[in-house]
């Protein structure tokens, strides 16, 4: 063990007060620990240096500060599609008023039904109700007259209901595009803001760093001429205190 | 009045669109403090942020309100580093590591000019002895003396006992004081 080990080692305590000594140099420690600590420091002079060795580690660490925050572009997209699908929905339907969300309940009922292909009939057997899925483009098998009659008084309310949800849906697509395109220019007003932020912030910066520069080759300068300025004395000095020298010198 | 982080979540989670750079802006200074101290280089610092907040934003949904939103930024940048620094290998040393090696740093150290030269010296040999440190010692004095947590929110972040908190600061205390004693000898 050289001689340096030996002092940190006379220099480390091997109290069993890590954790209070710890908590007691940040400030954290409970009352109880504090009074521990305190009586623990007057009789021990090993945790008493290292205390104060922590100190000025702690001194020393802060020495290091960041003044120099980068600019940052953290470009992010939307959380989920199907989260900011559901949040537009939400919206849709909390300014909807109550008729219209019935009208649309309804309507989207007939619009299943008309999907699925039901067909309502009443006959001599009573009414039946016929339910065949994607009839559409199917031959449409003869009626029958003796089994029964269609209802076209139905048949005429179904297709003005498809016409109205037809119409209804189309004006649900024309307001969210015209929403999204909303959305869409206010986003990019809010990036071009942001993008000239960044600008401005970028150009301070930089008139910063100049600064600093400027300053540390200012510092720099100084110094050198400091150097300069002492070497002249030095040479001056050592001129007046060594007269013997010059006149050698001379007669040389 | 100021947003606290959970309402500013609320508000990104409900799809408003500049509500996460509030965020951004509360917390980048403190996060690129940490990333930086932890991995010792700025344009990996720099990187590592911006890992954390798109990590953290992608996350948004899953984070739980309970917590801290400061403890679990940091949860997520210390991962971050840590993935980083397990991926470093003894190829990948950085200009200045070089210079260290080479001598050639310390034939700069002797020129000793002006004040704001020591100053940068100083923060040189901070960042030395912090990076020599293990990470486990290294994250927990980075917390506690740079971003001022308490021990118990140390704890929390990392997940481990009070107690090993304060270990591990009294061990990595001890080994930076051996460090800079040695690096001041030098000087």
């Amino acid at each position: 063990m050289n001689g340096e080990e030996m002092n940190d080692k006379q220099k480390t305590s091997n109290c069993d007060m890590h954790e209070a000594l710890i908590a007691y140099l940040y400030d954290e420690a409970t009352p109880e620990e504090s009074a521990l600590v305190n009586a623990h420091l007057t009789r021990c002079v090993a945790c008493e240096q290292e205390l104060r060795a922590f100190e000025q580690v702690r001194t020393t660490l802060q020495q290091w500060q960041i003044d120099d925050l980068p600019v940052l572009r953290v470009v992010t997209d939307r959380p989920s599609s199907e989260r900011l699908m559901l949040t537009v929905l939400k919206e849709l339907l909390s300014i909807t008023p109550i008729w219209a969300k019935a009208l649309g309940a309804v309507a989207m009922a007939m619009l299943l039904l008309a999907i699925i292909g039901t067909d309502l009939s009443v006959g001599s057997g009573g009414v039946s109700l016929r339910v065949d899925l994607l009839r559409r483009g199917r031959p449409v098998e003869p009626v029958n007259p003796n089994e029964g009659r269609k209802i076209t008084a139905s048949e005429a309310s179904i297709e003005q209901v498809r016409a109205e949800l037809r119409g209804f849906v189309n004006q649900l697509i024309a307001d969210s595009e015209r929403q999204q395109k909303e959305e869409i220019k206010l986003q990019l007003v809010g990036l071009e803001s942001q993008l000239q932020n960044m600008r401005s912030a970028d150009l301070a910066k930089l008139a910063t760093r100049i600064q600093e520069h400027q300053q540390r080759l200012k510092t720099l300068e100084q110094d050198i001429d400091r150097r300069e300025g002492l070497d002249l004395t030095d040479i001056l000095f050592s001129e007046v205190s060594k007269p013997t020298d010059r006149s050698t010198g001379g007669g040389d | 009045m100021e947003l606290s982080d959970s309402q500013i979540i609320e508000r990104t989670l409900a799809g408003e669109p500049d509500a996460f750079g509030v965020l951004v802006r509360r917390w980048e200074r403190q996060i690129y403090g940490l990333t930086l101290r932890m991995l010792g280089r700025d344009e990996e610092a720099k990187d590592a942020t911006q890992e954390t907040f798109l990590s953290a934003y992608r996350n948004l949904s899953k984070f739980r309100g309970e917590a801290k939103f400061s403890s679990w930024i940091y949860r997520i940048a210390l991962n971050i580093c840590n993935t980083r620094l397990r991926s470093r290998t003894k190829f990948t040393i950085s200009l200045d590591e070089q210079r260290e090696i080479s001598g050639f740093e310390l034939a700069a150290d002797n020129e000793d000019l002006g004040s704001g030269i020591q100053q940068e010296q100083v923060t040189r040999h901070v960042r030395r002895a912090l990076q020599g440190l293990p990470a486990e010692m290294r994250q927990v004095i980075i917390m506690k003396e740079y971003e001022g947590l308490k021990f118990a929110e140390i704890a929390d972040v990392l997940g481990i006992p009070l107690s090993t908190v304060k270990t591990r600061m009294y061990t990595g205390l001890t080994e930076l004081r051996k460090r800079l004693e040695h690096l001041r000898e030098a000087i």
